[in-house]
């Protein structure tokens, strides 16, 4: 089999891992070597869905001996399968990293042999890289769950990031869909990872020189909607990567169903896209807007609204702080604006420290005034109509609201809306 | 009132205005050259003012004492807009400032002339930045990494540093073949350069291999479930594609995209990908119910 078959092979197997950043390095290009990381990260194109591509992901094997329900490459599956050699996607990196293709290299793989095994070869190819070729752009490796900690040790001098997927949200259903696999065995390497960062950040020694370890962090996905767990359990579980890992993002990917298994949703599901996205856009609250993930929803409110963003949801659900004169307001209370996002809540602090901020210069600075405009006040309001009645506002929300785009896989803020 | 005219370069941009006070000129429009044809005010006289490199720096210096270095840099970023009009609204902005009324003027994002100069410049990086990920290098039979692009803006300079940092070790050349100008990169330092024939430079290449995987992996990485053709147009705009191998194929063809890559397929038609699996399963189970 050659190289241009595997890849076709490899990289439609690793294409439902919907991490795809390849940002948080700054890594420095080695002396006569090739690449360097760019700390915002840097998009090289887009898929036909709309998802950034910036790495090359691809799987280092699929001939999996587990037999996870949802996976498209567990044993049971009738497929082609494929292994790359270490040498082979050594070369299709470097090639594609000097036509700008790509920003670097995400590996993942099926579990070959034993987990160990499999780690080993994935670090092998991260490390020639490093060593042999002095490549000084992106790696991303997959933490295989089960492998031991000298290998996720040495992964992690090697590669900016990891990830270890937790894929179902809760033990019980992973262990049903997934026999081979527990909770325990993918926090144990996520721990482990977590600690060792912190260890070396510890040492406090920043010169470019001293020994770094996953620069970019770790970053872990679930599945969303193939088990039947709320919002409110999802985005607890996230907060507590961020918290207690250090997680640098946590990933939802709406359950595409690709195999017919009873333990399963009906293969003919549609992929929950409007879940998936709100979910990424509380997510986006949490890591840009300082919201706590237990404002964005509790127990009486477990799921996330699919009509109105769960900005808007919050911001009718507390009355008493709307509106907001955008004169005086804090910057955390502007940003709690619907309508405006992390650049105009800037633009504006800045800016009135000069002067009164118009209306009409907030249209200009891309504030969506059709949403913002019941949630602020402007000195001529009079006073008595600074009031906000959700149950008037929310229906002229929603009838703004177009069908849903699912935009929110870059890595940048972006204004949060209904639309 | 005057129409000015300028080689439309920056430097001859701070000679107009340089020029605007030193003769207390009454102006009504500045256009530069490269405009020269298109239809002008007829009610206006024409007047040229010559580029001078001492009225350009006299000038840039004045902006940085008034203002700051980075309002200085906002202009340049502003002035590669090309946008029509540009260069009044930046007068508007320099007047407003030199007038001295207001000493923070040149601090504050949101006046009314400023404003309008920020949105611009956000627009120009965001270009530079998608830039930088979305030139596609040809290895040249001498080794040279050569890539074609036509942004919209006059952003190609911007990209000296990010590549040059980035492939220190290597010859690369990135060509704006819209404006018949790029960068050179040699192994040491980049220089500006400009070439008769941009077709000339890749006629007669072979075929390169790795950019049939590169279209390869591409298309292997789509989901089909999910496709979203008007979200990959915001995402990554049309006007690109023609410098991209992954979208150079016709619009058209890609909206129904055949998402399994038509060669693979035919090459080896016994092989299933995953994805076929997939979608077999799914036409199985809608036969069965
Ligand atoms: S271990 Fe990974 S590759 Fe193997 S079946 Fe499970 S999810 Fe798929």
């Amino acid at each position: 089999m050659d190289v241009r078959e595997k890849l076709n092979i490899l990289a439609d197997a690793a294409k439902y891992d919907v991490s795809c950043s390849s940002s948080g390095s700054n890594r420095s290009t080695p002396k006569g070597g090739l690449g360097n990381g760019c700390q915002a990260g840097v998009c090289h194109t887009w898929a036909a869905d709309g998802r950034c591509i910036s790495l090359l992901k691809v799987l280092m094997s699929n001939a999996c001996k587990y037999d996870c329900a949802y996976c498209v490459n567990r044993r049971s599956n009738d497929i082609p399968r494929a292994t790359f050699t270490p040498k082979e996607l050594i070369d299709l990196t470097l090639e594609f990293y000097r036509r700008n293709y790509i920003e670097g290299l995400f590996l993942s793989s099926a579990v070959v042999g034993s987990p160990d095994a499999t780690m080993e070869r994935l670090v092998r190819v991260a490390k020639e890289l490093r060593t042999v070729h002095k490549f000084g752009g992106y790696i991303h490796l997959k933490s295989i769950p089960g492998a031991s900690a000298s290998l996720l040790h040495e992964a992690g001098l090697y590669a900016d990031r990891s990830s270890v997927n937790i894929e179902i949200p809760s033990d019980q259903a992973l262990q049903y869909l997934a026999p081979e696999k527990n909770h325990a065995s993918i926090y144990k390497p996520m721990n482990y990872l977590a600690e060792r960062k912190l260890e070396y950040n510890a040492g406090g020694n920043f010169s470019r020189y001293s020994p770094r370890f996953l620069p970019a962090g770790q970053s872990t996905q679930m599945i969303v909607g193939a088990s039947g767990e709320t919002d409110y359990q999802i985005l607890t579980l996230s907060n507590g990567f961020y918290k207690q890992q250090q997680m640098k993002r946590v990933y939802f990917s709406g359950y595409v169903p690709i195999n017919a298994d009873k333990r399963l949703p009906v293969i003919t599901t549609k992929p929950p896209l409007v879940r998936e996205h709100r979910l990424y856009q509380a997510d986006w609250l949490m890591r840009y807007y300082k919201f706590e993930y237990n404002e964005i929803l509790d127990e009486q409110h477990p799921n996330l609204d699919l009509e109105l963003d769960p900005k808007v949801g919050w911001a009718l659900r507390h009355p008493e702080f709307f509106p907001i004169d955008i004169q005086t307001a804090d910057y955390e209370m502007l940003l709690r604006v619907p309508g405006i996002g992390v650049k105009s809540a800037k633009l504006i602090a800045s800016g009135r420290r000069y002067g009164k901020i118009r209306l009409d210069s907030l249209k200009k600075m891309g504030v969506v005034l059709k949403r913002a405009k019941y949630f602020i006040y402007h000195p001529d309001t009079p006073a008595s109509l600074r009031r906000l009645y959700p149950e008037m506002v929310r229906p002229l929300l929603i009838q703004q609201a177009k069908p849903v785009q699912l935009d929110l896989f870059n890595d940048q803020p972006l204004l949060l809306s209904a639309s | 009132m005057l129409s000015i005219s300028y080689d439309s370069t920056f430097d001859g941009f701070l000679s107009v205005v340089f020029e605007i006070y030193r003769q207390r000129l009454s102006v009504g429009d500045i256009r530069p050259d490269r405009l020269e044809g298109t239809s002008e005010d007829l009610f206006m006289q024409p007047f040229w003012v010559e580029t001078n490199p001492d009225s350009a720096r006299r000038l840039k210096r004045a902006i940085v004492n008034a203002a700051s270095e980075d309002v200085l840099y906002l202009l340049d970023t502003v002035f590669r807009s090309e946008e029509s009009g540009v260069e009044m609204k930046m007068l508007a902005f320099l007047r407003k400032l030199f007038s001295g009324i207001d000493k923070n003027y040149g601090k504050n994002p949101t006046s009314e002339e400023m404003l309008p100069l920020y949105m611009i410049a956000q627009s120009v990086r965001r270009e530079a930045g998608d830039m930088r990920g979305m030139v596609r290098f040809t290895k040249l039979e001498d080794g040279t990494y050569f890539a074609e692009i036509e942004p919209k803006y006059d952003i190609v300079t911007l990209l000296a540093g990010h590549f040059r940092s980035r492939f220190a070790n290597e010859r690369w050349a990135i060509y704006d073949s819209r404006r018949n100008y790029g960068i050179y990169y040699d192994g040491c330092g980049v220089m500006e350069v400009s070439v008769p024939d941009i077709k000339e430079v890749t006629a007669g290449l072979p075929p390169d291999s790795i950019k049939e995987m590169w279209k390869d992996f591409y298309k292997a990485i789509s989901i089909k479930e999910r496709e979203n053709p008007k979200l990959l147009k915001r995402c990554l705009p049309v006007r690109y594609w023609k410098h991209l191998p992954e979208r150079e194929a016709s619009p058209a063809t890609w909206l129904e995209s055949d998402w399994i890559n038509p060669k693979f397929t035919r090459s080896s038609p016994s092989t299933l990908l995953p994805s076929d699996v997939a979608k077999a399963n799914s036409r199985a189970q809608v036969l069965l119910r």
